[in-house]
C-alpha cells in the first residue's frame, strides 16, 4: 500500500511509458522535429516557389499557377532531361545491383587478401564525390586521358581517333553512368554483405541438408531472405542517383548540347545560373511524385515477398 | 593566395583588430601623417585615430587566376584602405563557378556579404541590389567617364538603374602558335585565313581549338564569332535578332572549320580544356585571355615564346570581340555596411592602376581614366617575355575590338539567361555534329531565345 | 572441400578484377599526385617523370587543407553522434512499437529524400541565416546534415532491430524490466553492428556533401574539404591536377581503412563470429 502510494506519480508516468503508443511517439519525436523543420519547411517553401515567378534567389514572387509546370512539359530540353534522368538512374543502378551482388557473394567468405580487396572496393565510397568527379575530369581529359592511353596501348583504338569520352552524346552518357555506378557499388556491396551475413547459419545448414546448392540455393533461399535489405540498397541507390547532380554537373554540365542534362542539373541551371527560381523549383519538384510512385511500388512489392 | 582576413566570431574580430593596431603601430602613424603623400588618393578624409576600427565591410570575390593579385588585394589594398577609413575589411575568395550559387543563397537568406563580386554582370538580380548610380558618378568625377563596355554591361535603360559596377574586364585575344602557323605559311588575320589554314594545321597534328561545349569559353568565343559575321543575339533596343542569314552563314562557317581543322574533343570541354589543349602543345590556336600565355611562361613550356597574341580574326562584318570575363561588384539591398561598400568600390575603381599592375595586366579598368591606354601600353611594352611587346596588342584589343555581351544592346537578364543556358554553343554544336542543318538550328534556338525575352519583358526588366 | 574450393575460386575470379576496376582511378590519382605540375600535360611524360611530393607540400603549407580536414572530421563526428541519438530510439519505435502506423511513417520518413538538395538549399539558407543565426558557422552544417542522415539511419536501424528476436525483449519484460529499460539494456548493446553501420553511412554522407557546405559556409577557415579544395586548387582555368589528386587521396585512404575495420566487426558481430 505504502509502496504504491509513494510511487504514485512516478508510476503513472512509468505506466504511460509502457504504453506502446506513447513510448513510440516520444522516441520518434526528435527525428520528426529535425525532419519537419529542416526538410518539411523548405519543401513547403519550394512547392510555393514552384507556383510563382520568383527570380534571382528571391523567396517570393507573383503567383502564376501551373505555368511553370506546363512550360516545363512543353520544353524539349525538359522532356529530354526527364528521359536522361531515367536512363541515368536505371542503367547505373542496374550495373550497381549486379556488381554489388556478385561482390557481396565473393566477399562473404574469408580468403587470403580479402581485407585488401575490401579496402580497395571501399575507396570510391570513402572519397568525397565532389572531388572525385573533378578527378574524373582529368581521367576523361581529351588530351591526357589515362583510359585512352590504356586503350591505345592495347591497340583497341587508334591515336588519330581517340574516344571522345565527354564530347559525344552517347559517350558522355556512358561516362557519367560509369562514374555514378563506380561510386555507388561500394555502398550497395556493404548493404548486400549485411544481408548475406544476416542469413542465420541454420538456414544454410538446412539448405545444405536439403541438397540445395549454388544457383538453386541462391534463388530459393538466399535471394528471398536478402530481399528486404537488398531492396533498401536498390531504393536508396535509385533515390540518391535521381536526386544527385554532382556527377553530371561536374563532368559534362549537361552537355554536349543538353544530351546529358538530367532533371537536377537542368533545375540548377534554370533556377540558379539563369535566375528563374520558380521554374527551377518546378523542375526539381517534378521528380517527387514520380519517385514517390517508384518507392511506394517497390516497398509494396517487397512487403509481398518478405520472409519474416 | 586566397586567404581571407577571418573575422567570423565577434571575439576573434576584436583580436584581429588589436593585432592590426599592434602591427600597424608606427607604420600607421606614418601613414596618417603622410596621408597626402600616400600612393592612393581616397575619396574622403583620413579618420584613423589609433583605436579599434569602427566599421565593417565584408567582400566576396573569386580566386584570381593571378595569385599575386589576391595577395595585393588582401594584404596591401584592403589593409591600407581599412586603416585609412577606419573599417575592418574581410575578404573571402571562392571558386568562380560557385559564385552564382552563393549569390542565390545570400539573397534567399537575405543576409550575406556587403560587396558581392561576380565574373559576369548579374542582371537578373537587379531587384535585390541598390542603385549604384551614385558610385558611378563619384568615380566619374575623379577619373573620367565610365567606359562604354562597362556601362552597357551594368546599366538597365528600362529601369534606369545601375545594377552593378564593373571594376575591370579582361580582353579576349586569340592565342596562336606562331611556329606552327609559319609551317603552313598562314596567320589568323581573318576567319577566312583560319578556315584555309585549318586542314593543313590539323594534318600536321595541330588542330584549331575553339570549343563548342557548355562552358564559358565556348560561349564567349562563339558569340564573338557570330558578331564578326554580323549575327547578333539582340539589337540596340534589346530585341532578339538571332535568326538572320548572317547567323546561319556563321554557323555554317564554323562547321566548316570544325570539319576541316578541329578535333571532336571540342564538344566535351570545360573552361580549362582549351588551355590544356594549348599547354600540351597540340592546339595551334585558341581564344582565351592571357592566362593561356602566362601559364606556359610560368611553367617554362618549350613553346611559350612562340605564343603570339592577336585580336580576334576579322569576319565579313569586321573585327568584333567580347571581353573574356568582366568583374562586377554589386551591393545587396540588405547589406549591412552599404556606405563602406560604396566608398570601397569607388576608391578601388579610382585607384585601379595598382590593380591592373598587380594582376599582370590581366584586369583592365572599366573606367579607363584610372589607367589610360597609352600608360598600359607602356607597361605592357616593358614585359620581357618574347616576342618583345607581345602584350601591347591588348590595349588595341581593349580599345577597338572589345564589346559587351549583348552588343549592340545592353547586358540584361534575358541575355544572361541565354548565356547561362549555353544556347549559342548548343546552336553551333548541333550543326557541327550533323544533328541539324544551320537554318534549323538557328531557327530553333531563336524560338527559345524569343521565349526567354518575352518572359523577362513581362517581368518589366527589358 | 570441393564446394569450399569452388567458392574460393569464385571469390577470386570476381573480386580481384572488380577491385582492379574500382581501385584503378585511385592508383592513377596517386601517380598523378607525384608528378611535377608542368609535366602533367606532357604526353611524353605519362609514366617517365621525376616523382616529387611538391603537391603534398603545397597542400599542407600553402592552403588551409589541414584546417578543412579538421572541419570535415568535426562535422562528421558531431553529425554521427546526433544521428545515433535521434535515430536509434526512432528506429526502435518504428520497428517494434508502432505497428501499422510505424510502417507508414517509415515510408514517409523515406520520402524526405525525394526532394533534391539542389533547390532545397535556397529556403534552407533563409532558415539557417534568419531563424537559426548560424551563417558561416560549422554549426550550421552540424544542425542541417542530420536532416538527411537521420532518415537513412532510421531505415537501417529498423532493419536491424527487426532481426533481433522478440523473445529477448519479452524475456526482459517478464523479468520486470520496463520497455524503456529493455530498449537501453538489451536491444542497444546487441545492435552494435547496426550502430557501426550507421556510423559508416552517416560519415560517408557527410563527407560527400557539397551543396549545403557551399551555401552556409563562406570563410576559408570554416570550409570543409569538398568546398575548400576546388577553391584553392582551381584558379580560374588552371587546375592543379597533382594537388587535386593528392587532396582526394589524403582523406580517402584513412576513411576506407576505418570503414574496412568497422565492416569486419559488424559482420563478425552479426553472425556470432564463427564460421565466415
Amino acid at each position: 500500500m505504502r509502496f504504491a502510494h509513494a510511487a504514485g506519480g512516478r508510476s503513472r508516468f512509468r505506466y504511460a511509458l509502457e504504453r506502446r503508443g506513447v513510448l513510440a511517439a516520444l522516441l520518434i519525436s526528435p527525428a520528426v522535429l529535425f525532419i519537419g523543420v529542416l526538410v518539411g519547411v523548405p519543401l513547403v517553401l519550394a512547392v510555393y516557389l514552384s507556383f510563382t515567378d520568383a527570380t534571382a534567389g528571391s523567396l517570393t514572387g507573383k503567383w502564376v499557377g501551373f505555368d511553370n509546370f506546363s512550360n516545363a512539359l512543353h520544353d524539349q530540353v525538359f522532356r529530354d532531361a526527364l528521359w536522361h534522368t531515367f536512363l541515368f538512374t536505371v542503367i547505373s543502378q542496374a550495373i550497381v545491383i549486379v556488381v554489388a551482388g556478385l561482390l557481396a557473394h565473393a566477399l562473404v567468405r574469408s580468403f587470403r587478401g580479402r581485407w585488401l580487396i575490401r579496402f580497395v572496393i571501399l575507396l570510391p565510397w570513402a572519397a568525397p564525390i565532389a572531388l572525385t568527379a573533378i578527378g574524373f575530369l582529368w581521367f576523361y581529359d581529351p588530351q591526357a586521358s589515362i583510359f585512352t592511353w590504356i586503350l591505345e596501348h592495347l591497340h583497341l583504338t587508334s591515336k588519330e581517333n581517340p574516344p571522345n569520352w565527354l564530347g559525344t552524346p552517347r559517350a558522355a552518357m556512358s561516362s557519367i553512368i560509369t562514374v555514378q555506378a563506380w561510386r555507388t557499388v561500394p555502398f550497395a556491396t556493404v548493404i548486400f554483405l549485411a544481408g548475406l551475413s544476416s542469413i542465420p547459419q541454420e538456414v544454410d545448414d538446412a539448405a545444405a541438408m536439403d541438397g540445395a546448392t549454388g544457383l538453386r540455393k541462391f534463388w530459393h533461399v538466399s535471394l528471398p531472405l536478402q530481399l528486404p535489405i537488398a531492396l533498401v540498397a536498390v531504393l536508396f541507390g535509385i533515390v540518391f542517383t535521381a536526386t544527385d547532380m554532382v556527377v553530371p554537373y561536374i563532368l559534362t554540365n549537361g552537355g554536349p548540347f543538353n544530351s546529358t542534362q538530367v532533371l537536377t542539373t537542368w533545375a540548377f541551371q534554370t533556377g540558379i545560373n539563369a535566375g528563374n527560381i520558380g521554374e527551377g523549383a518546378a523542375i526539381a519538384l517534378f521528380m517527387l511524385p514520380l519517385l514517390a510512385i517508384v518507392v511506394i511500388g517497390m516497398l509494396f512489392f517487397a512487403r509481398r515477398a518478405e520472409v519474416t | 593566395m586566397g586567404q581571407s582576413n577571418d573575422g567570423s566570431a565577434p571575439s576573434s574580430n576584436r583580436l584581429t583588430r588589436r593585432e592590426l593596431l599592434k602591427k600597424a603601430g608606427a607604420g600607421a602613424v606614418a601613414v596618417g601623417v603622410a596621408g597626402a603623400a600616400a600612393p592612393y588618393s581616397f575619396a574622403g578624409p583620413l579618420r584613423y585615430k589609433g583605436r579599434y576600427l569602427k566599421g565593417d565591410l565584408s567582400i566576396i570575390q573569386w580566386v584570381h587566376f593571378v595569385p599575386a593579385y589576391d595577395v595585393w588585394f588582401d594584404k596591401t589594398w584592403c589593409t591600407e584602405w581599412g586603416q585609412k577609413n577606419d573599417v575592418q575589411v574581410n575578404v573571402e575568395h571562392i571558386n568562380n563557378t560557385l559564385l552564382d550559387t552563393r549569390a542565390a543563397a545570400e539573397v534567399a537568406a537575405q543576409s550575406g556579404h556587403d560587396l558581392f563580386f561576380n565574373l559576369h554582370p548579374m542582371a537578373s538580380y537587379e531587384d535585390q541590389v541598390i542603385n549604384h548610380a551614385s558610385i558611378v558618378h563619384e568615380i566619374e568625377a575623379k577619373v573620367g567617364k565610365y567606359g562604354d563596355l562597362g556601362r552597357l554591361s551594368t546599366y538597365n535603360p528600362k529601369t534606369k538603374k545601375y545594377f552593378a559596377v564593373s571594376d575591370n574586364y579582361v580582353p579576349d585575344p586569340v592565342i596562336w602558335r606562331h611556329d606552327l602557323w609559319n609551317d603552313v605559311g598562314e596567320s589568323p588575320a581573318t576567319w577566312d585565313h583560319v578556315r584555309k589554314a585549318a586542314p593543313k594545321l590539323k594534318a600536321n597534328g595541330h588542330p584549331i581549338g575553339i570549343g563548342q561545349s557548355q562552358e564559358v569559353d565556348s560561349n564567349m568565343a562563339l558569340m564573338a564569332f557570330l558578331m564578326c559575321f554580323g549575327g547578333f543575339i539582340q539589337d540596340e533596343h534589346n530585341r532578339p535578332t538571332l535568326y538572320s542569314k548572317h547567323t546561319v552563314e556563321a554557323v555554317q562557317f564554323m562547321t566548316d572549320i570544325y570539319k576541316r581543322g578541329e578535333d571532336s574533343a571540342i564538344f566535351g570541354w570545360n573552361p580549362a580544356s582549351n588551355n590544356n589543349y594549348l599547354y600540351a602543345g597540340t592546339a595551334s590556336m585558341i581564344l582565351n585571355a592571357i592566362s593561356a600565355t602566362r601559364t606556359p611562361e610560368s611553367l617554362n613550356l618549350p613553346f611559350s615564346d612562340n605564343l603570339w597574341i592577336w585580336p580576334i580574326p576579322a569576319g565579313p562584318n569586321g573585327r568584333l570581340g567580347l571581353e573574356h570575363v568582366m568583374g562586377c561588384y554589386n551591393i545587396w539591398k540588405f547589406a549591412k555596411n552599404k556606405e563602406n561598400a560604396e566608398k570601397f568600390l569607388a576608391d578601388l575603381c579610382i585607384n585601379y592602376k595598382a590593380a591592373t599592375t598587380a594582376s599582370q595586366l590581366y584586369n583592365f579598368p572599366s573606367f579607363p581614366g584610372a589607367f589610360p591606354f597609352p600608360a598600359i601600353r607602356k607597361a605592357a611594352a616593358a614585359d620581357t617575355h618574347k616576342p618583345h611587346g607581345k602584350y601591347t596588342i591588348l590595349t588595341t584589343i581593349a580599345q577597338r575590338y572589345t564589346h559587351n555581351i549583348g552588343y549592340p544592346g545592353t547586358t540584361n537578364a534575358a541575355m544572361d539567361e541565354v548565356f547561362s543556358k549555353y544556347l549559342i554553343p548548343q546552336m553551333f554544336a548541333r550543326v557541327a555534329q550533323g544533328k541539324a542543318t544551320p537554318t534549323e538550328s538557328v531557327r530553333d534556338t531563336m524560338s527559345v531565345v524569343k521565349g526567354i525575352y518575352a518572359k523577362w519583358r513581362k517581368r518589366g526588366k527589358i | 572441400m570441393g564446394a569450399a574450393l569452388k567458392h574460393k575460386l569464385f571469390s577470386y575470379a570476381v573480386a580481384v578484377p572488380l577491385a582492379v576496376l574500382l581501385g584503378f582511378p585511385f592508383f592513377w590519382m596517386a601517380v598523378t599526385s607525384l608528378k611535377p605540375e608542368y609535366q602533367v600535360y606532357d604526353p611524353t611524360k605519362v609514366w617517365h617523370f621525376h616523382p616529387t611530393f611538391a603537391s603534398y607540400g603545397f597542400l599542407f603549407h600553402h592552403t588551409a587543407y589541414l584546417r578543412w580536414l579538421r572541419n570535415s572530421c568535426l562535422v562528421g563526428l558531431a553529425v554521427v553522434v546526433i544521428t545515433l541519438v535521434v535515430a536509434m530510439p526512432a528506429g526502435y519505435a518504428l520497428a517494434r512499437l508502432a505497428g501499422r502506423a510505424g510502417r507508414t511513417m517509415g515510408v514517409a520518413i523515406f520520402l524526405t529524400y525525394l526532394v533534391p538538395p539542389t533547390l532545397l538549399f535556397l529556403p534552407l539558407s533563409r532558415v539557417v541565416a534568419q531563424y537559426l543565426h548560424l551563417s558561416d558557422r560549422l554549426w550550421a552544417l552540424i544542425v542541417v546534415y542530420p536532416s538527411f542522415t537521420i532518415p537513412f539511419a532510421i531505415w537501417l536501424l529498423m532493419g536491424f532491430f527487426k532481426t533481433i528476436p522478440q523473445e529477448l525483449e519479452d524475456a526482459a519484460l517478464i523479468d520486470g524490466c520496463s520497455r524503456l529499460g529493455a530498449l537501453v539494456r538489451i536491444v542497444f548493446p546487441i545492435s552494435l553492428p547496426g550502430i557501426l553501420t550507421v556510423v559508416i553511412f552517416t560519415f560517408s554522407l557527410v563527407v560527400n556533401e557539397f551543396v549545403y557546405a557551399i551555401t552556409f559556409i563562406s570563410s576559408s577557415a570554416n570550409r570543409t574539404v569538398p568546398v575548400g579544395v576546388p577553391t584553392d586548387l582551381i584558379r580560374g582555368d588552371l587546375y592543379n591536377w597533382p594537388g587535386i589528386m593528392a587532396a582526394i587521396l589524403i582523406p580517402s585512404i584513412p576513411l576506407a581503412l576505418v570503414y574496412n575495420a568497422f565492416l569486419n566487426r559488424f559482420i563478425a558481430g552479426f553472425t556470432g563470429g564463427a564460421f565466415r
